[in-house]
């Protein structure tokens, strides 16, 4: 401040403004209120941008679909079973929406709630572990996280579990912070509900166990962790009741087994790929540094972070089913390592002038250079550009939506429908309210997912007319030709004529944009 | 001016007023007036064979076979005891029961409908396969139909003879062939619906399944009459078969696919079937495939909103049924044949008892198109409207299914869903509220211990 002139420094209202910044700067509880505030709004913002220009994916009307079979939708009801996969905190969540009104929106609006709730949980986490500012930062770096953007703007379950495990790993660190047992207790019980979002959930377990066990600064009596653990199947106890006493079907294990034994999906180059570009390589990088540079100054508190970040990776990368969205429990973790590398490293060795000059700007051009190397991801990540080809869980289907709403209002009721794949049959029961079978669904129980009813013979089916429409979607045929194949040529032999078409607007190389068909409904006959 | 003058500038006027009124009545009377319902397609499929009790026989709530039937072997004999009950043919395979003039008088027998046995015994056929019927594991389709839609169990052929005379009644309303043969010159210039139609404007066309245009009745030989000439008498009339304005409305059941998808669906359309006709011995099967394809297509098209769509059958093909048909002229009714109404307006799961024959079809499509009637036998037809509710509003098409028996959806217990699902928030909450009270009153009691001994004095 020594470069503001006397005369400036005397005035009232620079000496007011001068207040107000320093406590901004060294962060009070107001100031930190502030700033989270204005960071949850930024999440909020970038969450709730054009969210529902798109619609549901396959994932997501599995999901809402279950939470509609819950409230009692009509038709619906009847295609989406509610025990069909993974327990059911969030469409449990969700179908209380549902009961008052049913929309998509509500889904995606539910599971951004929970996005905001992690990024809140991560400032306190980053603040509990270190300070205000690592809190903070971390925060802000999730809050524009285009890993963390992407997989809370849609209906899967993993950002209400990635919500429910932080605050696990919040109430470990609490423990750890204060050796108060019932901190230990209530994490158990946070791990019960992020267990109840998502059985994988349960690989976080591994984190705290190999925390504890590697962490000799913390002392753990067995009392408190049998009670921890009996606090988790506590919580889990009324599902296998619900199960037991709702009088629903055996999918639910069914399902389970087959997740265990399937088939992989991806190649195991898949999360080194996809994962650390919607994290931020730039915060990757500054995580590992930090851990680099400040491997002398590590304690208790690192074991807890890397073991979170290592066990879901190791597990998940060797587990032959991967997900884009199943990593997301670590991007609240690095972050909080990113920050922590920006605000607790020094270059102690180094001269004070370059010390002076990470104290003075250099922190704040890294923090700033990490903004921004999220902020223009995060900002891409959020507009609604549709694409005709898509991973699972990284975003809605262009058409998918209006198809289904198409379907719903000029196809007589009770039609049928095949498709390429379960994905757009998925979209076509929910938002089309019509049966609809996979090509691809394996007639081989071993091959397929239980919930699906594969077609013994497609052939048969539509020559008896118990088929009346097949549609091609060039997202599933991209990843499945043989299938696509397959469809068009019973199209072919049923003398298939083109009902609708739903086109998305693509861009040339030259800068010229077209109109391409990627969805096609025809209606066939015998 | 002259009075000549006058009187011939008002023969003028005159002329011209006559003039005028004649080109409106014309006018008026060529131009199509609307139709009277709101049924814009009036779709009528001709299948063959089977009596009602054949098919619907015990299908509840109708008009089907007594629970006590068994029918003698020989009515006439006193001392025949044997009877032979109704019995599900199931998939058992039958032959054709070559019905007729004569079959019928046999198994009317006067009235006491007791000769269905000994009309085939007498033929050397196996007598007993008349009391065959089929029912809802066979014909699952139109057993679904009739539960959504309109059965008529009152409906009867027009002819006691089974063939081309119950198809003439279809479309002219008479028996205009004599012995049901269609006459070597044949009809000449009988009027048929199809006059009616086209005289008004109104479009019509006549579908046929495997249509072959040279199988007409220039086409008869000493060997027979080509199967496709029986099912469509228009073929019978040369106006049907020179006139291309006429001809091109006899088209091959393909072109009512195409008309579906075009938006092109005449008026009036009916539908001749012939491997899916369900005569025995072919397959029954082959029916219902058929008739699900073109309902399936009707419903699938924007026709679907003001259509109706009735199935029904020539005559009995040789089967039993208890119910005497009641004898309005020389030539009939024959036996009941069963008979399905599908339409948007049609009543839901209704069971119409009135009383109907093939000349009920032409009856509903003069009323609809205020058209005269073409005999005395349509003119005194009761019409088929008994079947609609149009004061309901239009059904949205529904896809009806090939199975009778779907799986029934089990309602979850929801109430226990949502039990244990709020009793995991409320332990969940307990333990973390339990642990943040807790870790409030260690704070505060350590707070206590630090500041005690300053309070005290004790440091």
């Amino acid at each position: 401040m020594n470069h503001v002139r006397p005369s400036v420094r005397r005035n009232p209202i620079y000496q007011a403004l001068r207040v107000r910044w320093l406590s901004i700067t060294t962060l009070d509880e107001t100031a930190s209120y502030i700033l989270i505030g204005l960071i949850l709004t930024v999440g909020l913002v970038l969450r709730l941008w054009t969210i529902n220009a798109l619609g549901y994916n396959s994932d997501e009307t599995v999901y809402a679909g279950q939470a509609a079979s819950i409230a009692g939708v009509p038709v619906i009801k009847e295609m989406f079973p509610i025990f069909r996969a993974h327990p059911l905190i969030f469409p449990f969540l969700l179908s209380l929406g549902f009961r008052m009104v049913f929309n998509d929106l509500l889904g995606r609006l539910l599971v951004v709630a929970f996005g905001i709730a992690t990024i809140y949980l991560t400032y306190h986490l980053g603040t509990l572990l270190y300070n205000r500012r690592i809190g903070l930062l971390a925060a802000l770096m999730l809050a524009l996280m285009p890993y963390h953007i992407i997989v809370t703007r849609q209906v899967l379950l993993d950002g209400p579990m990635v919500c429910f495990a932080i605050l696990a790993l919040y109430l470990v660190t609490r423990f750890a912070v204060t050796q108060h047992s019932p901190w230990l207790w209530a994490a158990g019980a946070a791990m019960g509900l992020t267990f109840l979002t998502k059985e994988t959930g349960i690989v976080l377990m591994g984190g705290i166990y190999v925390f504890l066990a590697l962490s000799p600064s913390i002392q753990v009596r067995i009392r408190d962790l049998i009670i921890s653990i009996a606090c988790m199947g506590l919580v889990i106890l009324p599902h296998p009741i619900a199960i037991s006493l709702a009088g629903t079907s055996k999918t639910a294990g069914q399902y389970l087994l087959w997740q265990v034994f399937r088939r992989p999906n991806h190649t195991w180059d898949f999360y080194p790929t996809t994962v650390p570009t919607a994290i931020g390589p730039l915060v990757i990088i500054v995580a590992l540094l930090g851990l680099w540079l400040l491997w002398r100054q590590r304690s208790w508190r690192e074991t807890l972070l890397i073991g979170w970040i290592a066990t879901p990776v190791i597990f998940f990368q060797l587990w032959p089913v991967k997900g884009f969205q199943y990593l997301l429990p670590i991007a609240p973790v690095v972050a909080i390592l990113a920050a922590r590398m920006v605000f607790s490293w020094s270059p102690e060795r180094a001269s004070a002038r370059l010390r002076e000059i990470w104290q003075g700007w250099g922190r704040g051009l890294l923090a700033t250079l990490l903004i921004l190397s999220l902020l223009i991801p995060g900002w891409v990540a959020v507009q609604s550009t549709g694409t005709d080809s898509f991973i699972a869980g990284a975003g809605g289907i262009a058409g998918g939506r209006e198809t289904g709403l198409w379907i719903r209002d000029n196809v007589p009721q009770s039609a049928k429908f095949i498709t390429i794949g379960p994905s757009m049959a998925n979209i076509i029961q929910f938002y089309g309210r019509r049966r609809s079978y996979g090509l691809s669904v394996s007639t081989n129980p071993l091959h397929r997912n239980p919930v699906y009813v594969p077609i013994e013979n497609p052939d048969r089916v539509i020559r008896s007319g118990e088929i009346q429409y097949i549609v091609y979607d060039t997202f599933s045929a991209g990843r499945s030709p043989a299938f696509a194949e397959l469809l068009m040529k019973y199209v072919r032999r049923f003398q298939g004529h083109v009902v609708h078409t739903e086109s998305i607007t693509v861009t040339n190389a030259d800068g010229s944009t077209m109109s391409k068909p990627v969805i096609v409904i025809y209606e066939v006959r015998p | 001016m002259s009075r000549s003058r006058i009187l011939s500038r008002a023969l003028g006027v005159a002329w011209l007023t006559l003039i005028l009124l004649a080109l409106v009545t014309t006018v008026a009377q060529a131009a199509p007036l609307g139709p009277k319902t709101p049924i814009k397609h009036v779709i009528v499929l001709m299948q063959e064979g089977h009596s009602f009790d054949n098919y619907f026989g015990t299908y509840p709530g109708a008009d089907g076979i007594p629970a006590d039937t068994c029918i003698p072997i020989n009515p006439s004999d006193p001392k025949e005891n044997s009877c032979i009950k109704p019995f599900r043919l199931g998939e058992r395979p039958v032959e054709n029961l070559n019905p007729g003039e004569t079959m019928f008088k046999a198994q009317y027998n006067n009235g006491q409908m007791n000769g269905f046995v000994y009309a085939l015994r007498q033929r050397d056929k196996n007598g007993a396969l008349s009391m065959g019927y089929y029912d809802e594991q066979d014909l699952p389709y139109y057993w679904n139909i009739a539960d959504e839609y309109v059965l008529f169990d009152r409906y009867f052929s027009s002819t006691t003879s089974d063939g081309v005379n119950s198809r003439m009644f279809w479309i002219s309303g008479v028996a205009a062939a004599p012995n049901n043969r269609i006459p070597k010159q044949g009809f000449g210039d009988l009027p048929t619906i199809f006059d009616r139609l086209e005289q008004r404007g109104i479009s019509w066309k006549f579908y046929v399944q495997n249509y072959d245009p040279k199988q007409n009745y220039r086409a008869i030989t000493k060997d027979g009459v080509p199967p496709q000439l029986t099912r469509v008498p228009l073929l019978a009339f040369d106006r049907f078969i020179d006139n291309p304005q006429l001809s091109s409305k006899i088209a091959d059941l393909d072109q009512y696919y195409e008309d579906l998808r075009n938006n092109t669906l005449p008026e009036v359309v009916y539908i001749a079937s012939s491997s899916g006709s369900e005569r025995a011995p072919s397959n029954i099967q082959s029916g219902p495939l058929l008739v699900r394809s073109m309902v399936n297509a009707l419903m699938q098209s924007s026709a679907w909103s003001s259509s109706a769509f009735l199935i029904t059958y020539d005559g009995w093909g040789g089967w039993y049924d208890h119910v005497a048909p009641p004898m309005v002229d020389d030539h009939g009714y024959g036996f009941r044949v069963p008979a399905m109404l599908i339409s948007p307006y049609a009543r839901r799961g209704y069971i119409d008892h009135t009383l109907l024959d093939h000349t009920s079809i032409l009856k509903f499509i003069q009323q609809n198109y205020d058209l005269p009637a073409l005999s005395t036998r349509d003119a005194q037809a009761t019409s088929l409207i008994s079947g609609f509710d149009f004061a309901q509003a239009p059904r949205e098409a529904k896809i009806i299914s090939i199975e009778r028996t779907i799986k029934p959806y089990v309602e979850p217990r929801r109430d226990v869903i949502y039990l244990c699902y709020s009793a995991i928030f409320f332990i969940a909450g307990s333990i973390v509220a339990w642990a943040i009270f807790s870790s409030n009153t260690r704070s505060q009691t350590s707070n206590l211990i630090q500041t005690q001994p300053s309070q005290d004095g004790l440091s």
